[in-house]
């Protein structure tokens, strides 16, 4: 479903995607790594939203860049801002999008899609009164009506309490078992490995591991957790910078 | 071209359900009109309600078209312009759905200040100039809301815009013919209101309050438009396309 090819983009002297590689098939495939490691970028290029500085990238067999208008009508891409109009009501705000690619039958698959989401008793409710765990549904909702191949998801299950991340994942784990495609991005690493099909840990803007969750976690040994993994493969400033916990105590007593 | 007008919808929509947003945007012009309008004694002409309310008119939709920049502001910081980027509608629609939505709601403001006027007793000489009043608010908002759209995606920051907005805002107003005419103006103010984009509107608006048809300020204010609009599609397929 995705195949991308020595992909790099640049922004000034920063290279924040590198040379990557990377084939996706029908999955959910997590994009982990540490703020900065280049996983927005990678989204935001497969979402026809950003050029490549260089490489080239297929979403359903479409280029991003050269048939970039056909890719976007065979995803939907739900950023992490968690973008619903609050004066309108759920219902109006998937009908906008329902309008907007033009879906026939327009009135039935909005309902369809508010079902689907468990949305259906509030949807004439303004979103300004919706939690933050209905407000990621009415996204997916808005994001399913056009039934795309890919669903492209930047960090899904963020600011979310655990019964609407249980929910989210939920409904993820529905939308593969019907033979939808789905590449995201977290930072929960515990929900990647108990969700996702295959997961990469990338960092400075190249693939350090790649595989499923299991295969991962037992390279590195029994009993260790993906965070492990993560924590081998991935070194950030923070963890260089060593904790000294001396110079910290006498900090607060000094205060 | 469908999309223009859903986009379009969507921002109506948002801006009617602000109701505090609706009712504030109109006391500043209602104000000027009858405070200034009605109170401030003049030796040119002895209406000068019926002077100004031209020059109020056109306030309103020039402080409506420059307030317009915010909304694709937030759009973009707000995450929405991504979605919709993302989508396969053309992606200019966003940009001409703004435009409008901006212009449309500069005219309703005007709406309620032309009522106002004709309360407090304006009178148009010739009611069938109405219709190309709205036409000449609707070119002049296209030309600033194009603008301030353009300077919006620019500076991608709400706080800086406003600084930028509340700069330009004034100024342009008051070196304008909105408060006098050319001929009492000092030399200096009346050379800078000649040039000021905002004195064609204004002035075309007297023109047809009066009677006339200003034939030359309406080619010059679509021309204005036209441009601005060309502008503003060619930075923002610049940006995005």
């Amino acid at each position: 479903m995705i195949e991308i090819r020595k992909l790099s983009r640049s922004f000034g002297n920063l290279i924040a995607v590198n040379n990557l590689d990377l084939s996706v098939g029908n999955e959910i495939f997590g994009l982990l790594g540490p703020n900065g490691a280049g996983k927005s970028t990678t989204v935001m290029m497969l979402t026809t939203l950003l050029k490549p500085t260089s490489g080239t990238a297929k979403v359903c067999g479409y280029d991003v860049v050269k048939e970039s208008k056909k890719v976007r009508s065979k995803i939907s891409y739900v950023p992490q801002d968690m973008a619903v109009d609050r004066k309108l009501t759920g219902r109006e705000n998937v009908q906008l999008y329902a309008k907007l690619y033009g879906i026939p039958n327009r009135n039935s698959k909005v309902e369809e899609v508010l079902e689907m989401m468990g949305l259906s008793d509030r949807a004439s409710d303004l979103v300004a009164t919706y939690s933050g765990g209905m407000r990621r549904r009415l996204e997916l909702a808005q994001a399913l009506i056009h039934e795309p191949e890919v669903l492209f998801l930047d960090e899904p299950t963020l600011g979310l309490d655990v019964s609407g991340r249980k929910k989210i994942w939920e409904h993820i784990s529905m939308l593969k078992a019907e033979g939808m495609t789905i590449f995201m991005t977290t930072h929960y690493l515990e929900e990647a490995e108990k969700y996702c099909d295959r997961v990469a840990i990338i960092d400075k803007g190249r693939i350090e591991a790649i595989g499923s969750p299991e295969n991962l976690i037992n390279s590195i040994g029994e009993d260790a957790s993906l965070n492990d993994v993560f924590l081998e493969k991935v070194k950030t400033p923070e963890e260089q910078v060593s904790f000294n916990s001396t110079q910290f105590r006498n900090l607060l007593r000094r205060r | 071209m469908k999309a223009l007008f859903y986009y379009f919808e969507r921002d109506l929509v948002k801006w009617l359900r602000g109701r505090v947003t609706v009712v504030s945007s109109l006391v500043m012009p209602a104000t000027w009109l009858v405070f200034v309008g009605l109170a401030l004694p003049t030796k040119f002409t002895d209406n000068y309600l019926a002077f100004i309310t031209p020059g109020i008119l056109v306030m309103t939709t020039l402080f409506s078209s420059l307030q317009g920049g915010t909304l694709m502001i937030f759009d973009k910081i707000l995450g929405f312009l991504n979605k919709f980027l993302a989508m396969p509608s053309p992606r200019e629609s966003i940009l001409y759905g703004k435009i409008l939505f901006i212009s449309v709601r500069g005219l309703l403001q005007a709406t309620v200040i032309l009522l106002i006027a004709t309360l407090l007793g304006v009178r148009i000489l010739n009611p069938i100039n109405i219709i190309l009043i709205y036409l000449t608010l609707f070119l002049f908002s296209v030309f600033f809301s194009a603008l301030s759209t353009m300077i919006g995606l620019y500076l991608s920051d709400h706080d800086s815009y406003s600084a930028v907005n509340s700069m330009i805002s004034m100024p342009l107003f008051f070196t304008s013919s909105a408060l006098m005419p050319y001929e009492v103006m000092p030399s200096w103010l009346s050379t800078m209101a000649k040039l000021n984009p905002v004195s064609y509107a204004i002035d075309s608006i007297r023109m047809l309050f009066e009677g006339g048809m200003p034939v030359q300020g309406l080619i010059g204010l679509a021309i204005g438009a036209g441009i601005m609009v060309l502008l503003g599609t060619y930075q923002f397929r610049k940006a995005f396309v």
